[in-house]
C-alpha cells in the first residue's frame, strides 16, 4: 500500500506508457520528452491501468479543483444584476452563474434564488486568472436534462471526500447504494457534486431514509469500508432506524 | 478570502426536522458525547485531545520570572489559544475572530479565574522570583465542540506536566535540571471541565456536544463549567434564544454526570501514561517518602 505513494518530483519507474502518448496535466504525471523519465507532479497514490496503458495520481482526500465539465453542488452567496455568485468550496474564490443560464429562463422569468440556496450546475469555464463560470443548462442543447441541473429543493446534502464523489460519478457501483436501494421502500434519489457533496432525497421513506443513506455514505467514506463491511453497515443502520 | 461555508437552507431545515424526530446526523442520542480520545506526548505537559473530528493540542511550559507587583506571593498562569487556518477556513492568522475571543475568555474564566492552579505554590521568592506557567492551545481541526475539547486538553496537560525542582537556601535559589532531580507535578486545586449545550426549536430541544453543522443550525448555546465534586465554576450564555429555567436545571444535572465521566477518563489515561513511563518500576525508587 505504502509503496505506491508518490510525491511531486518522484521518478516513476515500472510504468509502461507508450512514448507516443502525451500525459494530461490532470493525471499528475509529466514527461519532458518521449525518452525522458516520467515524473510525478501531484502527491497521492499512483494508480495504473495496464490494459489501457495509462496511469494517474489520485488524492482521494484532496480539496476540489474546478475543471471544465464537472458537475458540482454550489451554494448561492448573493446575486448581482446579471449573475448569481456561488460558493463551490470555501477554499476557492466564488464562481459566477449567469441569471439566464437556466432552462426556459428569459429576461422576464428569472429564477428566484435566495442566499444559501443550492444549485446543481456544470462548470463552463475554469481558467487560472478568471472566476469560474457555471451553468445550469447543457451548453449544446440548452436543456437542463439529462443531468438534472438547476436549483435543488428538499432532501439533504452530505459532505463526502472528492475521491468517493469521483467514484460515484464514474460508472463504478458503490455497494452501500445498491443495498440501500433494495432495502428502502420506494428507493431514493441522489445527485453527486464532484466538489465532495451528495444530495439525497427519499420521497417515501422521508427523513429516516435520507438519514440512512447519508450516514452509510459518510461512514463508508471515513472508514474506507470494503464491500462486505458496507453490506453489514447497511443492515445495522436499517435496523437502527426501523426502516427494514 | 476563504470563509467558512455557511449552512445551506436545505441542511438547516433537515437538521431541525430530523431533531424533531430525535435523529442526529451521526446517529448519537441527544446527550451523547462523541468519541473522546486523550493522548500524551513524550514531553511532560504535551496533550492531544480528539473529540470526534475536532483535534486540539496543548503544550504546557514553565519559566522563572518576576511576579506581578500587586501579587507578590502568587505565580503567573496564562492560557493562549491559537485558531489557525489549518483547522477551518473560518479562521485567519493574525486577526482574532469573534469566536476566538469568546473561546479564550471562557477558558480564562473556567480555568484561570476558578483557581484550578494553586498560584501560591508557584512562588519561589516573594516579590522576586516565581514560576510562570503557560498553556498554549493549538486547534488542528475544527468540527464543533472547541471549548469542550480545549478545556479537557488543558486540564489533562496540566495534570501531566512536571516542572523543574527548586531548592531555596536563604537568598540563593537552585533550579535543578531534568537530569539532576526528578521534576515535580503542579499543584492543582480542582479540575474544571466545560460542557457546551446547544438549543433548538425555540429553546425546547437540548443537544450535547454539537458538530460543526449542528452548531451552525442552533438557536442558542450555554457553556457550563463544573468539576467532579459538582462545584459550579462558571456559566456563560451569550445571547441566543431564551430557555426555560427547568430545562436549564436539567442541563446542570446532565453536566454533573458528564464531568464525572470525563474526569474519570482523563485519570485513566494519565495512569496508563505513567505506567508506560515507569519502565522497571524505577519511579517508585525516586520518591523520597518512606513507606508507613
Amino acid at each position: 500500500m505504502a509503496s505506491n505513494l508518490v510525491f511531486p518530483g518522484d521518478t516513476i519507474s515500472g510504468v509502461n506508457i507508450p512514448a507516443s502518448k502525451s500525459l494530461h496535466p490532470a493525471s499528475g504525471l509529466y514527461r519532458e520528452s518521449s525518452c525522458a523519465p516520467i515524473l510525478a507532479t501531484l502527491a497521492g497514490k499512483l494508480e495504473q491501468n495496464p490494459k489501457k496503458k495509462t496511469a494517474h495520481v489520485t488524492a482521494p482526500n484532496a480539496r476540489y479543483i474546478p475543471r471544465v465539465g464537472d458537475l458540482v453542488i454550489a451554494s448561492v452567496q448573493r446575486s448581482s444584476m446579471d449573475f448569481f455568485h456561488l460558493s463551490i468550496c470555501p477554499h476557492i474564490p466564488q464562481a459566477i452563474l449567469p441569471q439566464l443560464a437556466f432552462e426556459g429562463a428569459s429576461k422576464k422569468t428569472r429564477p428566484q434564488l435566495k442566499p444559501n440556496d443550492l444549485v446543481y450546475a456544470k462548470v463552463l469555464s475554469a481558467s487560472k486568472n478568471m472566476e469560474v463560470e457555471l451553468t445550469c443548462v447543457d451548453p449544446s442543447t440548452g436543456k437542463s436534462e439529462p443531468e438534472g441541473l438547476g436549483p435543488i429543493t428538499g432532501g439533504m446534502v452530505f459532505d463526502i471526500s472528492t475521491g468517493l464523489a469521483a467514484r460515484l460519478l464514474s460508472s463504478q457501483s458503490v455497494a452501500v447504494l445498491e443495498e440501500l436501494g433494495e432495502k428502502l421502500a420506494g428507493g431514493f434519489e441522489v445527485a453527486v457534486g464532484k466538489n465532495g457533496k451528495v444530495w439525497v432525497d427519499c420521497p417515501e421513506s422521508g427523513i429516516r431514509g435520507i438519514y440512512a443513506v447519508g450516514r452509510c455514505l459518510q461512514e463508508t467514506d471515513c472508514d474506507n469500508l470494503q464491500k462486505s463491511e458496507q453490506q453489514k453497515l447497511v443492515k445495522r443502520v436499517v435496523k437502527e432506524t426501523g426502516l427494514g | 478570502m476563504p470563509r467558512e461555508a455557511e449552512l445551506s437552507n436545505i441542511e438547516r431545515t433537515f437538521i431541525l426536522e430530523a431533531l424533531a424526530q430525535n435523529i442526529r446526523l451521526d446517529g448519537r442520542a441527544r446527550d451523547d458525547f462523541r468519541n473522546l480520545d486523550v493522548s500524551f506526548g513524550d514531553d511532560y505537559g504535551a496533550c492531544a485531545v480528539q473529540l470526534g473530528k475536532t483535534k486540539v493540542n496543548t503544550r504546557i511550559s514553565a519559566e522563572v520570572t518576576k511576579p506581578f507587583e500587586e501579587r507578590k506571593f502568587d505565580g503567573i498562569f496564562t492560557i493562549t489559544t491559537e485558531l489557525s487556518p489549518l483547522a477551518s477556513p473560518a479562521f485567519e492568522t493574525g486577526r482574532q475572530t469573534e469566536q476566538e475571543v469568546i473561546v479564550s475568555r471562557i477558558l480564562e474564566k473556567a480555568i484561570r479565574r476558578s483557581n484550578a492552579i494553586d498560584t501560591e505554590s508557584l512562588c519561589i521568592i516573594a516579590g522576586a522570583k516565581c514560576w510562570s506557567i503557560r498553556a498554549d492551545v493549538h486547534v488542528l481541526d475544527y468540527d464543533g465542540g472547541l471549548v469542550d475539547a480545549s478545556c479537557i486538553s488543558i486540564i489533562a496537560a496540566l495534570q501531566h506536566f512536571r516542572r523543574p525542582d527548586v531548592s531555596i537556601d536563604g537568598e540563593n535559589v537552585t533550579i535543578y535540571s531534568l537530569a539532576e532531580r526528578e521534576p515535580v507535578p503542579l499543584s492543582l486545586m480542582h479540575h474544571p471541565i466545560c460542557i457546551t449545550f446547544s438549543f433548538y426549536h425555540g429553546g425546547e430541544t437540548v443537544l450535547l456536544d454539537a458538530t460543526l453543522h449542528e452548531e451552525q443550525a442552533r438557536d442558542g448555546e450555554m457553556i457550563v463549567t463544573m468539576n467532579r465534586h459538582g462545584e459550579l465554576c462558571q456559566i456563560a450564555k451569550l445571547g441566543g434564544v431564551s430557555v426555560d429555567a427547568l430545562i436549564l436545571l436539567g442541563c446542570m444535572n446532565m453536566t454533573v454526570t458528564k464531568v464525572k465521566d470525563i474526569t474519570e477518563l482523563i485519570s485513566t489515561k494519565l495512569r496508563e501514561d505513567a505506567t508506560q513511563r515507569d519502565v522497571g518500576g524505577l519511579i517508585a525508587e525516586l520518591s523520597a517518602q518512606n513507606d508507613r
